[in-house]
């Protein structure tokens, strides 16, 4: 393949994976027994990873290739793929500062690197005539041309505006976002909300065999990977609610915790038929606030299900999404501003989200350890996006998500009201990193919680 | 038009520009019949009866005087259409001249626009003007684009704004800086005020900057520093300029405030600062080489004012209140510059200048920074969203910038500068 060809190329293996274990929300985290192919920028961006054996040409796609092969009208065996299993390789960015040039970070997709490439480090050529914004990837121009001046954009004092910039002052300018900050927990649910390029949420609601009365309502989990089994985890629960409760400045007003995940969950997508049931359960057991959440996630379900996929959270341009900026979801276009922030530069973004709404959260991700005792370390694990996510997953990115340095990432998530750039050198990027990875895939499930020690067997 | 038929026209003003003013007759009478005239004739009158009066002043013909103030003052009101909002923001400064009372009279127009000068106002008009013309923001992309340039790569960025724009300038930067390809700059603004200024909205203005940057995930510092009145002595050390910083001096409206005498110190003062970028926006006008001639300095200021009044009309809303406040604040700018003793107890003034004349004092200490064809693109970019009649056209031979138009006439400068 001429991709070896290149003399500036150093094709070379190596075991790129130096931890136990890494977070899925790292983008570039490539087979071990993969080859890293590095190329020139001249090559990489001249390079098509699948070229037609008989004529030579170069595709982007194999599916493309395919097609393509049909058309040379090969005798049937010639048409199978040979049997020899290529290596599979992995690509390095050129720029020797990105992150993605180490081996480690490499990307397994011929195509995505160059886009990333071009587009992180390449000139931007593609203008629309329209707003002027210049785009390095043509495909992303094209896409923006579909949509440019369709959009509009919603403060939460109700005011529309058709021009980002006219709503970024004004946003900036706004009361709305002077009040925001007081409302930290509600952010939360609008960031979610706000995603709706890929509307792949999904809450399943597992309810706990024996809650005791006396206990906190059923806290829920969200897990990008899994969906929780009720009767595999300790029957009593604290932990959340108890650690919510520690932490005042998150959610004054809550006294069983689980407010704050009715709030947060209020937007999510698709609901089990079985949630209905939950829902009488749950009432039944006084566990009010959990309605709440359902509730809420029936209200949002139907705000959700046919969204344009462009729009911004803020859009008016179509109906839903009006519904979307319904009272319950004030903070809406901040956050949707922020995403678009975020959408184009999250790997460089140093604040967390969290951080910047003046929470910040805790994730340990590095550290392989288990046997977190205390009521923060709940959120810790909560928070670790490692394997089966939590709410980690979702804040910190999901699969192809970036924004984490290769350094352990931590996160205070208790260390409220942080300043930015304080303390917590090492969070970087959650904010964009939600952001992105909500749109990459976010599969929320909730299930039951345990009475103290977070249960690993939710990874079953 | 000669003095006699402006002395026949006592009873009714409008018959100055009636073609039978010289017959006799009845007021009342020729007041229905020729009504319309003045008005269907071009319109105009405000002006003409303006320079008629600013004449007088500068002849001191004091009867003419007398006269031609008691007419506008008839005919003048701030809530009418353009000619009467001319007049009447004009006739006070004609008559602050006239009776040398402009110090006081200014003294209090400032201190009552200080008195509602609130958060909530300035934001108010402040942004509506930028949404409904490129007055403002023209500046503004263009400063912005070439700032994010000039600071490219830096990792810790200070601006300095010495501007009368609220900061209204920055949350567009800051997101560009969020969403910049590689690591997010450390970025320290720190904003020259005066007094008042910073008494009544600063520290609104700070929070929400600051609140605005954290949402943005920019590492952000604010300061404020009460100089505007003495920009030419600010110091290093009053600025918080460290040596490890990437300086950018953001100048918008303020130059045209530091008295004529200083101007060349504060050219000085900021090269000093040894900025990577010094960005410099005016109005395109020129109150200042004219000022000892009454009359050359009336006309220049009537037909900058001309210009803007017609641009706010055909901008805002009949009704808009934004738009009065604008109208205010030119009114208070039309005594500082002709009613007004220029050197008399004020430490600033309003004597704009015009984009060439701040090139050569500029080009002491600093040469010109081109516009890139990327910030052109934006700055064309912006103007179209605006109704039409805006144009913009880079400065022609040795002149430097780039000038905003409103229907062919330059009306903001915009420059930008290295040392």
């Amino acid at each position: 393949m001429s991709i070896h060809d290149d003399t500036s190329s150093s094709a070379m293996t190596g075991d790129p994976i130096t931890t136990t274990k890494k977070k899925r929300s790292l983008p570039g985290n490539p087979d071990p027994d993969a080859e890293v192919i590095a190329l020139s920028p001249t090559t990489l961006m001249a390079t098509n990873r699948f070229v037609c054996e008989i004529c030579n040409k170069g595709f982007q796609r194999d599916q493309n290739l395919q097609l393509h092969r049909r058309g040379h009208n090969l005798p049937w065996k010639l048409r199978q793929r040979s049997g020899k299993e290529v290596r599979k390789r992995v690509y390095i960015c050129p720029e020797l500062g990105c992150i993605h040039h180490q081996p480690n970070r490499a990307l397994g997709d011929l195509t995505g690197i160059k886009k990333h490439f071009s587009r992180k480090h390449g000139e931007k050529k593609w203008k629309c005539e329209k707003c002027g914004k210049k785009y390095a990837v043509q495909s992303d121009w094209k896409a923006h041309l579909k949509t440019c001046g369709t959009k509009e954009y919603r403060c939460d004092c109700g005011t529309l505006f058709a021009r980002k910039d006219s709503f970024i002052t004004h946003r900036a300018f706004c009361d709305a976002l002077a009040e925001e900050s007081s409302r930290v927990v509600q952010m939360v649910p609008s960031l979610i909300s706000a995603e709706e390029q890929q509307p792949k949420l999904q809450i399943v609601v597992a309810a706990n065999d024996s809650p005791t009365p006396t206990s906190p309502p059923t806290p829920i989990i969200i897990s990008a990977q899994i969906q929780i089994q009720g009767q595999e985890l300790p029957a009593k629960n604290t932990g959340i609610s108890s650690c919510l409760n520690g932490s005042s400045s998150m959610s004054s007003s809550n006294g069983n915790g689980t407010s704050m995940f009715a709030n947060l969950f209020s937007s999510s997508s698709t609901m089990a038929g079985e949630l209905q049931r939950q829902q009488q359960q749950q009432q039944q057991q006084q566990h009010t606030s959990f309605a709440d959440l359902i509730n809420a996630m029936a209200r949002s379900e139907r705000s959700m299900t046919n969204v344009e996929p462009i729009s911004l959270c803020l859009s008016s341009s179509n109906g839903s999404s009006l519904q979307y900026a319904a009272p319950f979801q004030p903070a809406l276009s901040a956050t949707a501003l922020l995403q678009k922030a975020a959408e184009m530069s999250a790997a460089t973004t140093n604040a967390s989200l969290l951080r910047g709404l003046g929470v910040s959260l805790s994730s340990n991700t590095s550290s392989g350890q288990q046997q977190h005792q205390q009521e923060n370390v709940h959120w810790n694990r909560l928070m670790e996006s490692e394997g089966s996510g939590g709410i980690g997953e979702l804040i910190m990115g999901g699969g192809s998500s970036s924004m984490f340095g290769s350094k352990p990432t931590t996160l205070d998530f208790l260390g409220l009201g942080m300043g930015v750039g304080g303390g917590s050198g090492a969070a970087k990027g959650g904010f964009s990193a939600l952001l992105n990875s909500i749109g990459d895939r976010l599969d929320v499930a909730a299930g039951t919680w345990g009475d103290g020690n977070y249960s690993e067997q939710r990874k079953s | 038009m000669d003095t006699s038929s402006l002395f026949s026209a006592k009873q009714t003003p409008f018959m100055i520009y009636s073609n039978q003013s010289q017959t006799n007759h009845i007021s009342s009478t020729i007041r229905s019949s020729d009504l319309s005239d003045p008005f269907a004739t071009g319109g105009k009158w405000a002006s003409r009866l303006l320079r008629e009066c600013a004449k007088a002043i500068s002849d001191k013909e004091h009867t003419k005087i007398q006269h031609l103030l008691w007419m506008l003052n008839e005919l003048a009101s701030p809530y009418g259409d353009c000619d009467q909002k001319l007049a009447s923001h004009f006739l006070q400064a004609l008559f602050c001249k006239a009776n040398e009372s402009g110090n006081r009279c200014y003294k209090t127009l400032i201190s009552v626009a200080e008195k509602n000068n609130s958060f909530d106002s300035a934001r108010k008009v402040i942004l509506m003007f930028q949404e409904v013309s490129p007055w403002t923001t023209f500046g503004h992309v263009a400063s912005n684009g070439l700032i994010l340039e000039a600071l490219e790569g830096q990792t810790k960025l200070h601006i300095i704004d010495i501007s009368n724009t609220f900061c209204t300038q920055w949350p567009t930067l800051l997101e560009s800086l969020a969403t910049r390809n590689d690591e997010t700059p450390r970025l320290k603004l720190t904003v020259v005020v005066s007094v008042a200024t910073e008494k009544a909205v600063m520290k609104e203005i700070g929070q929400r900057m600051e609140k605005f940057a954290r949402l943005m995930g920019v590492p952000f510092e604010f300061h404020v520093v009460n100089g505007l009145s003495r920009l030419w002595d600010l110091t290093k050390e009053e600025l918080g300029v460290t040596d490890d910083e990437a300086i950018a001096i953001n100048c918008v409206g303020a130059l045209r405030r530091v008295i004529v005498e200083e101007r060349g110190a504060v050219v000085r003062m900021l090269s000093g600062l040894k900025p990577k970028i010094v960005t410099i926006v005016e109005e395109e006008a020129d109150f200042t080489s004219l000022r000892e001639d009454f009359v050359k300095c009336f006309e220049e200021c009537l037909r900058f004012y001309t210009l803007f009044f017609e641009m706010l009309e055909e901008s805002f809303e009949l009704t808009s209140h934004e738009k009065l406040m604008l109208e205010r604040e030119s009114s208070r700018s039309i005594v500082r510059v002709l009613g007004c003793d220029g050197d008399v107890g004020f430490d600033e003034c309003e004597s704009r200048e015009k984009g060439n004349q701040w090139s050569e004092k500029m080009k002491e200490s600093f040469t010109p920074i081109a516009y890139s064809d990327d910030v052109l693109d934006d700055v064309k970019a912006l103007l179209k969203r605006y109704r039409a009649g805006w144009s913009m056209i880079p400065a022609q031979g040795d002149d430097n910038g780039l000038y905003l138009r409103w229907k062919e006439e330059p009306v903001v400068w915009a420059s930008a500068w290295k040392p």
